[in-house]
């Protein structure tokens, strides 16, 4: 089974892109948010991020770094999509040709 | 005034965020090599390094580079500021070899090429658009 550990990978990413979510919604001046909730958002973004970490940890402890790591590449796109459908920011061209660009980068430099 | 200005403009803090979190990088991994390799279960968790000065410094640049994120999270869009965020990729390879000694293979400099192709896609219309102004 070589699909599993890319799957969990990828869908651990799940708990980095929902904490940025956070962080955006608490920080941005275009909405703002009351501060007890913002703090609220902040606090709940980081553990998130927190999860993440020991979910990632986890998978390091199953499977070689080399053959996962790569998939992490895949981050600046998952968030992009994640801010166009959840807080509906809008896309240029040029935002996703760089993006495809960077993840591909990404999983080239991740390669050991 | 003129000079805060500058320093508070969020393109600039994107980058020098990602300065600071490769700064705080170099320093946790050369906290590390201080203590040199250890055992047991406090290792396992990375607690070990801990024990060293350089550790600290870079948890306190990783720290002051969240700082600046929240910042950066204020107006610029979050598709938009990510992706920046990937310069990492170019700074820690080099500041690796530079400070560390590190070597960079051929492979991994292909890759930070695309990165830095990827990045220059994103920005070169915002900075268009800042000419306008």
């Amino acid at each position: 089974m070589t699909a599993w550990p890319i799957f969990l990978c990828i869908a651990s990413q799940f708990f980095l892109v929902a904490g940025q979510l956070l962080f955006k919604r608490a920080m941005d001046v275009h909405h703002p948010t009351p501060r007890k909730i913002a703090a609220a958002y902040i606090a709940g973004g980081m553990a998130l991020q927190a999860v993440w970490f020991f979910v990632w940890l986890g998978l390091l402890q199953k499977w070689e770094l080399s053959r996962i790591f790569p998939f992490l590449a895949l981050n600046p796109l998952l968030m992009v999509l994640a801010a166009r459908m959840v807080l509906k920011e809008g896309l240029t061209i040029d935002t996703w040709i760089g993006v495809v660009f960077i993840c591909a980068g990404i999983a080239l430099v991740s390669q050991s | 005034m003129r000079l805060l200005r500058v320093f508070l403009n969020p393109y600039l803090q994107i980058f020098l965020g990602a300065v600071l979190d490769t700064a705080g990088q170099i320093l946790m991994r050369k906290g590390a090599e201080a203590v040199g390799p250890s055992s047991g279960p406090l290792a396992a968790m990375g607690f070990i390094p801990l024990a060293s000065g350089w550790t600290w410094l870079g948890i306190a640049a990783y720290l002051i580079s969240v700082t600046s994120w929240l910042y950066v999270l204020r107006t610029i869009p979050l598709s938009v500021a990510f992706p920046l965020i990937s310069v990492i990729y170019l700074l820690v390879p080099l500041s690796a070899k530079l400070f560390l000694h590190e070597r960079i293979s051929l492979h991994r400099w292909l890759g930070i090429a695309l990165v830095i192709i990827g990045v220059f896609a994103i920005i070169r219309p915002l900075m268009r658009a800042e000419e306008r102004l």
